[in-house]
């Protein structure tokens, strides 16, 4: 008779799923596409839907829904946009030992290709490269996010780095 | 195919930068560590989630949100409670069955009862009875005035608020209206019971009760009641009951004006034609009447 289990179509319940996990399905729809108006409207419109469908959405399922989602909403929108990325402001650089203008030409120039060269791979491959980069996922963690196998996230890994270090080593001197 | 996979370690926080090196001494991993460095100073948009949830609570949602009705003791109840009415109206519907008959103003109705017994049903009156129950159980409810011709068989009753009739097969009337109780005998005998009362009627003879008291009346001649032939007929009867009737067979409403109720009146007045009703029972009386479209007075014309 008593339900413990929280329900979704609850609009308190809701209101905290909401709240816990708005920013985490937001940095993976920015990675995803690149563009933070079209990736705040990607959460939402997910949201949406799963406050529309609240009453066939199991509570513990409900994360993985929201990426799934997002995921689609993406592939059904804004696939072929163009991906802006930009580095945090206050970027370090990796030698702080050297701060030689030559050395910080350099690391500016490489960082401006990494953007573009992030910004080229697909969008699969920049996903989990980011989600693994920026919030320091393994990738057993990405796999249960977006609901795919291990082998598949690494695989995707594994392309990225390959298209990265080739275009990457050309401005090697 | 290892070192591959060892790269991807190393990506996964498994195997530290040193080791990598370490483990493939010829190989360069500085653009791969620098493009693992730098890649973790892109920025992420920061959203304000309390500003985002505000701003979607503003949304229009086109939401199927299913109806939960919680199991609960209550609902029981009340399906049970419906369950109940259920049965009970089917049992009167299909299982007490109830006939009814009944008349408007200056309408009869003729009728025969499951054993053939004949019914004639005077104005404003009703009548019912059990249908199932009627081979077992001859009885019926009237309420107002009724001739029966009873055919042999079981006894034979009828039920009003004033008093019980009863028959082995017979005719007979029965009127039954506001303080007025009466009952004919014209065939065989009835036995009338009115509280205390016992009364058994031979043919001729009348039982009449007024204002809960029994009242003498003459022995009668007639073999059917006189408004079968389409008259009310009145012996010793007082005027408020003449008035009483004359408003059961026409549509119309009397009032008196200085003209004494209890004034007992004989003779009758005929269900055809209001004018010749209403001058036969005011002119013996010495009373004369003004109709004013639905209403009717009688007044003392010697006093006027």
């Amino acid at each position: 008779m008593s339900n413990p289990k929280p329900k979704l179509c609850q609009e308190s319940h809701f209101n905290t799923f909401y709240l816990e996990h708005a920013q985490a399905i937001n940095n993976f729809a920015y990675y995803k596409c690149g563009d933070s108006a079209v990736s705040l409207d990607l959460v939402q419109d997910a949201f949406s839907k799963i406050w529309e469908n609240c009453a066939k959405i199991d509570f513990e399922k409900a994360k993985t829904y929201l990426f799934t989602t997002v995921n689609n909403l993406f592939l059904n929108t804004v696939r072929h946009q163009k991906v802006v990325l930009n580095y945090a402001k206050a970027s370090p650089y990796m030698d702080r030992t050297d701060m030689s203008p030559e050395y910080l030409l350099e690391e500016e120039e490489f960082k401006q290709k990494l953007q573009a060269v992030i910004s080229d791979l697909s969008e699969e491959q920049r996903e989990v490269f980011l989600l693994n980069r920026i919030e320091d996922k393994k990738y057993r963690e990405i796999a249960e996010m977006l609901d795919i196998s291990q082998k598949t996230v690494e695989k995707r890994m594994s392309g990225a780095l390959k298209i990265l270090r080739k275009k990457m080593e050309g401005i090697e001197i | 195919m290892s070192k591959e996979n060892d790269i991807l370690k190393w990506f996964d926080g498994e195997i530290s930068t040193e080791d990598i090196k370490t483990r493939y001494p010829d190989e360069d991993f500085s653009t791969l560590e620098k493009t693992a460095f730098y890649a973790k100073q892109l920025e992420v948009p920061k959203i304000d989630v309390e500003r985002a949830l505000a701003d979607f609570k503003n949304r229009n949602f086109k939401k199927e949100e299913p109806k939960v009705i919680p199991l609960n003791f209550k609902s029981f109840l009340k399906i049970a409670a419906a369950v109940v009415v259920l049965l009970t109206s089917s049992y009167f519907v299909f299982f007490n069955n109830t006939k009814s008959f009944s008349t408007e103003i200056a309408q009869t109705e003729i009728f025969n009862l499951p054993d053939n017994s004949e019914v004639i049903l005077n104005a404003q009156s009703k009548l019912s009875y059990n249908k199932k129950q009627w081979k077992t159980n001859r009885t019926l409810d009237l309420d107002g005035e009724a001739f029966f011709k009873v055919t042999k068989g079981e006894k034979f009753s009828v039920i009003t608020d004033a008093g019980v009739v009863q028959v082995l097969g017979t005719q007979f009337n029965v009127k039954e209206r506001d303080n007025y109780f009466e009952v004919q005998c014209f065939e065989g005998s009835v036995r009338v019971t009115s509280g205390m009362n016992t009364n058994i009627l031979k043919p001729g003879k009348t039982f009449r009760m007024m204002d809960g008291k029994v009242i003498e009346v003459k022995d009668f001649n007639a073999t059917s009641p006189s408004w079968l032939a389409q008259e009310s007929t009145f012996d010793e009867v007082p005027l408020w009951q003449v008035i009483d009737e004359l408003e059961h067979q026409y549509d119309i409403k009397i009032s008196v004006k200085n003209v004494d109720a209890s004034v007992l009146y004989s003779g009758g007045f005929t269900h055809a034609d209001i004018n010749v009703a209403l001058k036969s029972v005011t002119i013996p009386l010495k009373l004369s009447y003004k109709i004013n479209g639905k209403t009717v007075e009688f007044y003392n014309y010697e006093s006027n």
